[in-house]
């Protein structure tokens, strides 16, 4: 089969002068991501809130040898207060202590009773019992964690050579280095890549499926076919005229990245775009076939929780690929955001150029190819 | 000139238990313009389609302009005009006839605005098609079946929603492009525009009941008008030689 391409050009031009005509969907196009990018930036980098921890303290003090009086309790509470992710509220036994847990002015109760610290003296062993509100399971972990890591400190403090050598600090401390990132890059560079694939993907996928509805509803398909234009060239024009402002919007995304959100990025912005191009192919072709099964708008935003979210949660971007569930995993090697978050983490982040991240784009590039074919196939629904 | 434009031999088409076209034969000679007629649902788009080469004939062979359709080089020298719009309608009028001129291989400009003149548009080259009235647009939909000088212009349903006075003119320029050797096909339900086609089928049920001149039709059956003479062979009382 010969592909003329004088009409593959026209084709281009045609829906590139229709998005145009439309100026607010194609402001939309440009900015809405901008808005989302910076939403996520701020939201990433403003470090944990704390967790609203409530304390109880009824604790009498025991004479420990060399150190002499100590309150177990008080020295649990001084290293939480010195903690970051709790911030601590001193609460009076009884009913208020309750109600300001059902309140959620406290997300958790740790009670020290009178003899708290004689038992654990006597047994070897701190019994702490929190009660906790419970909606969060983070919150569980979180406070689990920071209780854990306070009673072992107040533990140690008891010892007088602890107490002499480093004061209230453990007499530990870590020595970091980093194979890739460091200690600049933050969570939001960490997930940069996976939005970045993921805004491409969206707004190409949604302009490529309401576009080819249209084209199928007002009957100008019907006409189309009756031209001596094949069903590739017109799948390969409209692609080119889609990605014409997808390519624009990717680069206008990308510079916003880096010039005004400061990303880190270690690898080639030119490898990115490359990257960025081919999900866009994906995604465009992805639109076309699936316009055959939506017969109006509706039903295409029905396609955002069906085809968008599970490439979202399956990606990467979130709970690593090989950490799935064995039923889950096959299923997001079927996703493009998968290959494009990978591939865009590891130039940005790992610094990795071509002929490591080749494996991601070969993948991309077949899933490219297989929806260029199914596209131009859908179109067989209409005619011989 | 002198060959024939369209010839259909036992050509059937099935959708699912519907047999839209049931073993229809016809001959459309060139330089005519032949009307389709029948009500609603008769097969007439389905037959305009076939021709088109949009859909596969299931049995029959379905030769236009020379060459077995569907044939994708002879679209080029085709122009259909579908009963919807099927226009672009965020897209100018100019943009659009200029749109299905370039598909079809024509990129004149001038013949563009030649022939949005030609069905009066030329003031609204510029605007949007969103724009325009139901009329216009079906103008518009012709401009582009006209654009690329095609052989033979299929019109299905062409001049529903036009008002009188442009009806008048589109006939007029109907006979002016067979004057040049275009073969035109008219599918219709209105009778009285069939009485300006130089030949009419009439079609019901997938089959072709009746085929001739209005005149020869009404003769037949001794009726007055076309409409008569349609239902006098759609009862079955005439038998066709």
């Amino acid at each position: 089969m010969t592909i003329d391409f004088r009409r593959v050009r026209t084709l281009a031009g045609r829906v590139f002068r229709q998005i145009i005509h439309d100026r607010r969907t194609m402001g939309l196009f440009l900015i809405v991501p901008l808005i989302v990018l910076t939403l996520a930036a701020l939201l990433l980098r403003a470090g944990q809130a704390s967790v609203p921890l409530g304390l109880i303290d009824q604790d009498e003090p025991i004479d420990v040898m060399l150190v002499g009086e100590v309150s177990l309790a008080a020295r649990i509470t001084q290293t939480l207060r010195t903690t970051e992710g709790v911030s601590v509220i001193a609460l009076e036994p009884g009913p208020a202590a309750e109600e300001a847990l059902r309140r959620g002015e406290v997300r958790g109760i740790v009670t020290f009773g009178p003899d708290f610290s004689a038992a654990a003296r006597d047994a070897q062993h701190i019994s702490l019992p929190v009660r906790l509100e419970g909606s969060n399971p983070m919150d569980a972990f979180a406070l689990q964690a920071v209780l854990t890591r306070a009673a072992v400190q107040a533990l140690a403090s008891l010892s007088p050579l602890a107490s002499q050598l480093a004061g209230d600090e453990l007499p530990v401390s870590i020595e970091t280095t980093y194979l890739y990132g460091g200690p600049a890059f933050d969570n939001f560079d960490y997930l940069a890549a996976g939005m970045m694939a993921l805004m491409a993907i969206f707004f190409a996928f949604i302009l490529a499926t309401v576009t080819f509805l249209r084209e199928r509803s007002q009957g100008t398909m019907e006409r189309l076919l009756a031209t001596p234009a094949t069903r590739l060239e017109i799948v390969l024009g409209c692609m080119l005229g889609f990605m014409i402002f997808a390519l624009t919007q990717a680069a206008t995304q990308l510079i916003f990245m880096v010039v005004v959100l400061g990303i880190h990025y270690a690898g080639s912005l030119l490898l990115v775009f490359l990257v960025e191009a081919l999900l866009v192919i994906v995604a465009v072709n992805l639109g076309i076939f699936l316009s055959t099964f939506a017969h109006n708008e509706f039903q295409v935003v029905q396609f955002i929780p069906l085809v968008i979210f599970p490439m979202v949660l399956l990606s990467g971007m979130f709970w690593p690929v090989e950490e799935l569930p064995d039923l889950l995993r096959p299923l997001a090697y079927l996703m493009p955001l998968t290959y494009g978050n990978t591939a865009l983490r590891d130039i940005l982040i790992k610094g990795w150029g071509l002929a490591d991240i080749w494996p991601q784009l070969a993948a991309l590039v077949v899933l490219a190819v297989a929806l260029v074919a199914a596209a131009a196939a859908s179109m067989r629904r209409e005619v011989a | 000139m002198n060959d024939d434009a369209i010839i259909l031999e036992s050509v059937s088409k099935r959708f699912g238990k519907l047999e839209a076209v049931d073993g229809l034969s016809l001959t459309i000679p060139a330089g005519i313009t032949y009307g389709l007629l029948g009500p609603n649902g008769a097969g007439k788009t389905t037959l305009i389609r076939l021709i088109a080469g949009l859909l596969r004939a299931d049995a029959g062979a379905v030769r236009v302009l020379g060459a077995s359709m569907p044939d994708k080089a002879i679209l080029a020298r085709i122009g259909y005009m579908t009963q919807a719009y099927a226009l672009y309608t965020d897209l100018s009028v100019r943009e659009n006839v200029a749109f299905f001129g370039a598909m079809a291989g024509q990129s004149d400009r001038a013949r563009v605005d030649e022939v949005i003149a030609l069905v009066d548009l030329a003031e609204r080259a510029s605007s949007l098609v969103s724009t325009l009235s139901g009329g216009m647009k079906q103008r518009v939909s012709l401009a582009c079946a006209l654009v690329h000088r095609p052989a033979l212009l299929l019109l299905d349903e062409p001049t529903v929603g036009v008002d009188p006075q442009l009806r008048v003119q589109f006939w007029s320029y109907f006979r002016r492009l067979n004057n040049e050797g275009v073969t035109i096909v008219v599918s219709s339900h209105v009778m009285d525009e069939a009485e300006r086609c130089d030949r009419l089928g009439f079609i019901r049920q997938g089959r072709l009941l009746a085929e001739g001149s209005s005149a020869s039709l009404r003769q037949q059956t001794g009726m007055a008008t076309l409409e008569e003479a349609f239902l006098a062979f759609a009862e079955g009382t005439i038998v066709t030689r």
